[in-house]
Parts: structure tokens; C-alpha cells; sequence
């Protein structure tokens, strides 16, 4: 109605049309991707079909490369987690003092295709370190140096991830380490009989987890859809979901294109649900334990 | 039971504790009042262990502190705060002292729960320590401390952030429990009046020199407590108070 837009105010406005930005916009290439995978939109669009969906039983590419990912953003957020962990239980002293605090800044700083990059001149087979070992007679030829990158296990993509998120895990702890007097509990728990190890295991690594679990998840799910590292860092196969995705959506086969909306489709349904499902799991369990 | 000989202490070469000395007997209270920065926190976190004294000694039961470290010296050191264990329920709160000496489950389920209805939490016990109120939180607290049957009991302002009733029933619950349980405590206030209800003993720290006193009249007389001029305060309010009716 024209009265109601006249009604508006520059900043309803603005909240409407960032609505529209940060949820309209996914729910529709959701829709269209959702659209493409059964025939009704795209470029050769024919008409409705399942025969996209009932390949995918055939097709184990998207189930690999879902597997790999998963592996990556587990261990990834899994490694970061305990280095965090490691340096805010065992190293507060350091923590508090410089240099440490402004140099965990700066891998921040740095984009995450200069990370990838950087560590594949650093671990490749023709990279520094395969050179120094090379020259100080550790490997005779290159194919002595491990493979660090583009490998198999997807080693080169994890340490990446982790070099880029463990810093800001442990920024995270620290904060709440202080926010939540961890220093005052830990003082608490030794005059209550505790040695500094229990105090670490049954007070603050629930504590610093539980309220952290958010970020670990927005962690988990940023490393699964990760692209820049693994397209330079990764191999061939198995890919990760991300540039699997991509590679099919760039193939110059459009009859292709309808495989690679479901694929994205589904990842994309996937990981709303697992956030919806923990929302759900979270939100029963404070009912549950409301008087 | 506790002697406290010529305890001194300095921070950036401030002096916070200046030859303080006391002797504590077994179930005795001495309510130690004082202002704000008098050094009474310190001299707290010095007979728990967790502050090292620069001179003086600190013998309990005749044993030397000095070589022993804070969790083996079974003195709970209470905050102005409960800090209750934000992830643990009441129950599993008042039983971390059992838990961590691996006392089998029977037993815990045992002690906590007579604790428990002993200090009237026992439909708490499955809350978590944000859905209870500020007098249930550091009854939880107090309930945590005593399970583990402290040698000495440290109380830093412990009822300071309470309203005025529920301050008062803590202070009756306190001194019904630790008459009960002949509990040692030391027991910090700003509070004239919280120290002479919950006090057995009286002493008064400054600029951090103790005084200790030999009796409620002595502790009540000296100017530096203010009692004095407090009580002169409510003479006169009464004197009023009568001339109006």
C-alpha cells in the first residue's frame, strides 16, 4: 500500500531493505538452487524432473567430498581449540603480557588466500623447507619431502584453518576467561582442596566450552564452506564441498548445472539444519531446566 | 588453635599488613572489622595460602602453614560473591570439594543431601545457579564450603552485596550452622553491627595494623569502630522520637 511505505522511516526502511539483504537473498538462490536441481529454472530448464535427485544415490562425489570436509572442519576447529586452550590455562602470565596479545593479531589481519599462499612456497615439495632440507642433506630428492600440501589427509588445508582461527580462539578465552573471574574460581577451587589440573578440567574448560560453543560452531561451519584455502592448498580429489560446488557450477557442460544446484542446495539445507537442530537442543534443554 | 605472629606484607613497597598477630581458638568467630583497603582481604588471602607473607609466621594445630600449600591447608576462603560453578547445578556445587577427593558416590549423595535440607536448599538441589536468589546463591556457597569440613572458614564480606533481610538471615543461618558444625571462622565486615552479631571474638584492622579486643565492652568503646557514635546516633533518634509522642 503507498500509505504504508509513506508510513516508513528512513531507518525502517533500511532495516527492511538489510532484511531483505542478509535473508531474502539466500532464501532465494536457496528457492532457485532448490528449483534448478528438479528441472524448473536454470538455462536448459525443461520442465519438472527428479532424475537430478535420484542420480545423487549414484554419485558419490558430493558424500566424499561432505566426508572430507567434515574431516577438515573438525580437525581444524578441533586443533585450534586446544592450542587456545593450551596457551589461556597454561600460559596466562604470557598472555597478559606483550609481545604475545598484539602479535596474536596478526594472523587476523592477514586474508586467508595470502595464508594459503604463504604455506604453499613454506611446505611444498618445491618450497622453502623441502630446499633447506634438500641442501642440508635430510632428503635427497623431492619426493623424500612429505607431502604437506595438496595432500591427501588435506594437512596444508587444516594447518591454514588452524593458523587463521587459533589466534582468534584464544582472544576468545582470554575474554571470557577474564569476563567470567576464572582467576578468583581458580583461587576458590585450590582453598576448596582442588589441585590447578582439576581446576582446569572440571571448572574452566566447561566453562570457557559452554559459552564459547556459539563461535565454535560458526567456526566449524566458516571451515566447511572454506574456498580460497583448500582451491590452493587442496587436491583434485577428494575436494572440499566449497570448490566441488564451484567446479561444477564453471563446467562448460550446462546440462551439469542442475547436479550442482542440488549439491549446493543440499549443503546449504544441511547446515541450516544442524544450526536449527542446536537451537532446538539448546532451547530444550534451558526449558528443561527452568523451575 | 590458629596463632598468627608478626604477619607483615608490602605491595610496591606499600606496607598492607604491619606485624599483625592473633590467636584463634577452635568454634570461636572473630569478626574482624575494617574499612574499605584496610588490608583485611589480604590478610585473608595470606591465611589461605594464597598471598605469601613477607614476614611473620602462621601455625594451625601447631603445624607451620608456611611449606603448605593452599589446597592441602582445608581453610575455604569465601568471596563477597558465591562464584558458584556456573556449569554445575546446586547439588553438584555443594558436592566439588567430595568429588575432587573421590569420595564414592553413596557417600556424596549422603553428605550433600543432609547439607542440603540443612540448609534449606534441597528443592534447589537440581537448579542451575542463575534461577536461585542472591540469599539461596551464597547459602550454596556456605553449603560448598562446609561439606568439605573446614579447618578454618575465611569469610571476605560474604553478605556485603545482600539486601538488609536476607543479610540478616544469613547471619542467623551462619551462626546457627557454625555453632552447630563448631566451625573457626574469621569473618570480615565493614558492618559494625554484622560483627558483633556474628562475632565471638572482635578485632579491628587498619592502615593494616590489628587490634584485638578482650571484650564486646572494650570492641564497643573504642572510637575507631564508630559503635559508639552510632549507638549515640539511634539515643538521640529515640530522644526525638519520645518528645514528639
Amino acid at each position: 500500500m503507498p500509505g504504508t511505505v509513506a508510513t516508513l522511516s528512513p531507518a525502517r526502511l533500511l532495516l527492511w531493505l538489510y532484511g531483505l539483504l542478509v535473508v531474502g537473498l539466500p532464501v532465494a538462490g536457496l528457492a532457485y538452487a532448490l528449483l534448478g536441481s528438479v528441472g524448473l529454472a536454470g538455462p536448459l530448464a525443461a520442465g519438472f524432473t527428479g532424475r537430478y535427485w535420484r542420480a545423487l544415490g549414484a554419485d558419490t562425489g558430493l558424500l566424499y567430498a561432505a566426508l572430507y570436509s567434515a574431516w577438515v572442519a573438525v580437525a581444524s576447529v578441533g586443533i585450534s581449540t586446544g592450542l587456545a586452550l593450551l596457551l589461556v590455562l597454561w600460559a596466562q602470565p604470557t598472555l597478559r603480557r606483550p609481545p604475545l596479545p598484539a602479535l596474536l593479531y596478526v594472523p587476523l589481519l592477514m586474508p586467508s588466500l595470502v595464508v594459503a599462499f604463504y604455506l604453499f612456497q613454506l611446505l611444498s615439495r618445491a618450497g622453502w623447507l623441502s630446499r633447506l632440507s634438500f641442501r642440508f642433506g635430510l632428503t635427497a630428492n623431492l619426493e623424500d619431502f612429505p607431502e604437506l600440501v595438496q595432500d591427501g589427509p588435506g594437512v596444508g588445508i587444516i594447518l591454514a584453518q588452524v593458523l587463521l582461527s587459533f589466534p582468534f580462539l584464544t582472544l576468545l578465552f582470554q575474554a571470557i576467561y577474564q569476563e567470567s573471574r576464572l582467576a578468583e574460581y581458580y583461587q576458590l577451587t585450590l582453598t576448596l582442596g582442588a589441585s590447578a589440573a582439576q581446576f582446569r578440567r572440571r571448572v574452566a574448560v566447561p566453562v570457557l566450552l559452554r559459552q564459547a560453543a556459539p563461535t565454535l560452531l560458526l567456526s566449524f561451519i566458516a571451515t566447511l564452506g572454506a574456498y580460497d584455502i583448500p582451491l590452493l592448498l587442496g587436491r583434485p580429489y577428494p575436494q572440499m564441498l566449497s570448490v566441488y560446488i564451484a567446479t561444477r557450477l564453471q563446467r562448460f557442460d550446462l546440462r551439469e548445472l542442475p547436479s550442482a544446484y542440488l549439491a549446493g542446495f543440499l549443503v546449504a539445507a544441511g547446515l541450516l539444519g544442524l544450526i536449527g537442530l542446536l537451537r532446538l537442543t539448546g532451547r530444550a534443554r534451558d526449558t528443561a531446566s527452568v523451575p | 588453635m590458629l596463632t598468627v605472629a608478626n604477619l607483615s606484607k608490602q605491595f610496591g613497597g606499600q606496607p598492607v599488613l604491619r606485624n599483625v598477630s592473633l590467636v584463634l581458638n577452635q568454634g570461636e568467630v572473630l569478626a574482624v572489622l575494617g574499612r574499605s583497603g584496610g588490608g583485611k582481604t589480604t590478610l585473608l588471602k595470606i591465611l589461605a595460602g594464597l598471598e605469601a607473607p613477607d614476614a611473620g609466621t602462621l601455625h594451625l594445630r601447631g603445624q607451620d602453614l608456611g611449606p603448605v600449600p593452599p589446597n592441602e591447608r582445608q581453610m575455604v576462603y569465601l568471596y563477597q560473591e558465591p562464584l558458584l560453578f556456573p556449569h554445575l547445578t546446586v547439588f553438584e556445587n555443594v558436592a566439588f570439594g567430595l568429588r575432587i577427593r573421590r569420595v564414592a558416590q553413596v557417600e556424596i549423595t549422603a553428605q550433600v543431601t543432609a547439607l542440603l535440607d540443612e540448609l534449606d536448599l534441597r528443592e534447589q538441589a537440581q537448579k542451575a545457579p542463575y534461577q536461585l536468589s542472591g540469599g539461596q546463591r551464597q547459602r550454596v556457597s556456605f553449603g560448598r564450603a562446609l561439606i568439605i569440613r573446614p579447618r578454618l572458614l575465611l569469610l571476605d564480606e560474604p553478605f556485603g552485596n545482600l539486601d538488609a533481610q536476607t543479610r540478616a538471615d544469613m547471619q542467623q543461618l551462619f551462626l546457627r550452622v557454625s555453632r552447630q558444625h563448631q566451625i573457626t571462622s574469621l569473618f570480615v565486615t565493614h558492618d559494625s553491627r554484622e560483627a558483633l552479631t556474628v562475632g565471638t571474638r572482635f578485632a579491628y584492622l587498619d592502615e593494616g595494623q590489628l587490634t584485638s579486643f578482650a571484650s564486646v565492652a572494650a570492641f564497643v568503646e573504642d572510637a575507631r569502630t564508630a559503635i559508639g557514635s552510632e549507638l549515640a546516633f539511634w539515643e538521640s533518634v529515640q530522644q526525638k522520637r519520645n518528645m514528639i509522642i
